[in-house]
């Protein structure tokens, strides 16, 4: 069990112009489990290589315990890690597989059979030990990575898309277990995703990242409330944050011909750049107003869920430059009698807006 | 000149075989890709033509110069074989020559491979300064003639006393340009990199992951090399004939001084040739399920 910390950590790949990972700094606790997050290209998987020590570090450095592992490589870090296609060695059997890295190691071969078992037995992988990962399932390979990483019980483990080639219910099942997994075993995990789903069921924190730069790193619920920028607003959550920009005027922001209330100490703040600020609102924190009060807006599309409904709708009024994105998401009941063309007005919680400066994107509380 | 090959799994699944059965297919002929009578026809055909060559050597190996010269030519094998094998043994040193070609062509064999995987491995999934260049000269080197090293090798063979001594055939040719870079193609290929990371993180050294991670997955390839350069080694002439003497020959060597006389005794030729044939087909139907296997291996895996 160990901490790990990226202290502006950077990789610039050759003949690159912009790093992939740039001046990254995280601080992961010891047994925390981490996840990683953000759109593809982002620089996820290239910060997990560097923990790893896959991957060059070109400024900055990083520590797992208390040792520098900046100029390590893999096999003197004691991490074990989860690749996305599994990896496994297509020549040896299941036992061989998870046992490779004791037997590097030097372990003997009795008690390399008993952690290879006990690991088995854990991921329900027992009846598979004789067989190569050819003959498995792709959901029986994943255990074996997982299992690869377990027997060894490192200081670290890294998993980059470990459910990404998994079918959508199995992913969903295997997300709970691999969670109950990690915290039974207390060990230091980061994971790499780009599902947000996955990031906020799994993640103790989650980092955002964007073109290599770290957005925010919270606890899902500090992430998904208290979003420091545009970017994580728009990120975290599905269907995503509805967000609008829009002028500063007396008592808010002008959203078309309507004006959505902004506290005044707030909104000057905001404004301070350039006069404008973006407003963001969850589908669910929108409410239906009477005829004639909030933004009117015409309902473009209802998607039934069974446990609630969306409404896509876009303002009735709206020049086009006023929204930052065409729609509005609103949740309501299910099997409310909104029909698809029909006029609404909307109007939001109370304290539930979130603004942020329309030119640095950042919050502002 | 050795054209450069293609990479085994795109080779193992070239369509070229399967093509008379696809055609067949779309005629509507036979159901969900059985092959049919034309396929099998052409097959057997192909089969005898390749054959025949050596069924010939059977024949004419165990008759006389008189029976093989009469019109009809005989058609079956009989039983003077074995007086032929005789006097080709009594001719030529046949035994010391099948010896000597299975430690040249084997050591050539176990050398090529095992290095041609090395070299192949490296320019495949190293990195290290240089290695353009390096992999440039490697196959520049496929483009000058053997003739134009024989006078210079000959030279430095004869430095180092080693005429009509095996090692003199066998340490030139123990790495071939054409392995490294049939290795490395197929291994760019056929072998991922996560499994090099894993191996790594793992904890094994660049040499473990070579010996338990590359050498496995490049077994297919290996194979076939290992055929390829038996096959060369063992029907090498010309340098084996100016390193070594008729005292300490290699089979094709022997073969040459076989049957000389006023009128060559084409029966003795052939029976000294089968003797000399025989070793390869043990190798390559020894060898030859393997490479199957390999390229099944790897195009059912895709
Ligand atoms: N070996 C490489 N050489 C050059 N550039 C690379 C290399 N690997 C990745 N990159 C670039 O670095 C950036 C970050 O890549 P990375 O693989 O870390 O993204 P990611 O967040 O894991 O994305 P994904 O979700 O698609 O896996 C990308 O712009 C990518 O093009
Ligand atoms: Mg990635």
């Amino acid at each position: 069990m160990a901490t790990v910390s990226f202290q502006q950590a950077s990789r610039i790949y050759p003949k690159a112009e912009r790093p992939a990972v740039d001046a990254l700094d995280l601080e992961i606790a010891d047994g925390e489990f981490l996840v990683l997050v953000g759109p593809s290209g982002c620089g996820k998987s290239t910060s997990l290589r560097m923990l790893a020590g896959l991957e060059e570090v070109d400024t900055g450095s990083i520590v797992i315990g208390d040792r520098d592992v900046t100029d390590s490589p893999p096999k003197e870090r004691d991490i074990a890690m989860v690749f996305q296609n599994y990896a496994l060695y297509p020549h040896m059997t299941v036992e061989e597989n998870m046992g490779f890295a004791l037997k590097l190691a030097g372990i003997s071969k009795d008690e390399r059979a008993t952690r290879v078992r006990e690991a088995a037995k854990i991921l329900d992988l027992e009846p598979y030990l004789a067989r190569r990962p050819k003959a498995l399932s792709g959901g029986q390979r994943q255990r074996v990575a997982m299992g690869r990483a377990i027997v060894r019980n490192p200081q670290v483990f890294l998993m980059d898309e470990p459910l990404s080639n998994l079918d959508a219910k199995l992913r969903v099942q295997t997300r709970t277990q691999i969670a109950a997994l990690q915290r039974r075993l207390g060990t230091t995990t980061v994971y790499v995703t780009h599902d947000q789903v996955e990031a906020m069921t799994m993640g103790d924190r989650v980092a955002v990242l964007k073109d290599g730069v770290l957005q925010q790193c919270d606890t899902p619920g500090e992430l998904y409330d208290r979003p420091a920028n545009v970017f994580v607003a728009g990120f975290i959550g599905s269907p995503a944050m509805n967000l609008v920009t829009g002028d500063a005027v007396d008592g808010g922001v002008q959203v078309g011909n309507a004006v959505l209330p902004v506290p005044r100490e707030q909104l000057t703040r905001a404004a301070a750049s350039n006069g404008k600020v973006t407003v963001g609102f969850r589908p669910e924190a929108v409410r239906l107003a009477g005829p004639g009060e909030g933004l009117p807006v015409r309902v473009d599309v209802v998607e039934q869920l069974g446990s609630d409904a969306f409404l896509y709708t876009s303002l009735a009024d709206a020049p086009d430059d006023v929204l930052h994105s065409a729609d509005l998401v609103v949740r309501t009941e299910p099997r409310s009698a909104v029909t698809t063309g029909q006029q609404l007005w909307l109007s939001t919680d109370r304290g539930a807006v979130h603004v942020f400066d329309a030119q640095t994107q950042q919050r502002v509380d | 000149m050795a054209t450069l090959a293609p990479p085994v799994p795109d080779a193992g699944r070239s369509p070229s075989p399967a093509a008379p059965a696809t055609r067949r297919r779309h005629r509507g002929g036979s159901k969900a890709g059985k092959p049919g009578p034309v396929t099998y026809t052409l097959l057997t055909l192909v089969a005898l033509v390749s054959i025949f060559p050596l069924y010939w050597t059977l024949v004419a190996g165990s008759h006389t110069n008189a029976e093989i010269a009469a019109t009809p030519p005989p058609f079956l094998p009989n039983a003077s074989l074995f007086d032929n094998f005789q006097a080709a043994l009594e001719q030529a040193p046949i035994g010391k020559a099948i010896l000597n070609s299975v430690l040249v062509a084997g050591s050539i064999t176990v050398g090529t491979v095992l290095f041609c995987t090395l070299a192949g491995f490296a320019f495949a999934k190293l990195q290290f300064r240089g290695k353009g260049v390096l992999l440039g000269l490697v196959i520049g080197t496929m483009m000058v003639p053997t003739q134009l090293a024989v006078i210079p090798l000959f030279m430095m063979i004869a430095e180092l006393q080693w005429v009509n001594q095996l090692q003199a055939v066998i340490l030139p040719t123990l790495v071939s340009a054409f392995g490294v870079f049939f290795m490395r193609q197929y291994l760019i290929s056929a072998l991922p990199n996560e499994l090099l990371e894993a191996g790594r993180v793992d904890g094994a050294s660049t040499f473990r992951i070579f010996w338990s991670i590359v050498v496995p997955v490049a077994r297919p390839a290996m194979a076939v090399l290992a055929m390829l350069t038996f096959l060369t080694a063992w029907n090498e002439f010309f340098w084996p004939l100016i390193a070594l003497t008729t005292a300490n020959p290699t089979v094709q060597v022997a073969l040459a001084g076989l049957g000389s006389g006023y009128v060559p005794q084409r029966s003795v030729i052939m029976a000294g040739t089968l003797l000399g044939t025989l070793p390869v087909l043990i190798v390559f139907t020894i060898l030859g399920k393997q490479i199957v296997g390999g390229i099944m291996q790897g195009a059912v895996k895709g």
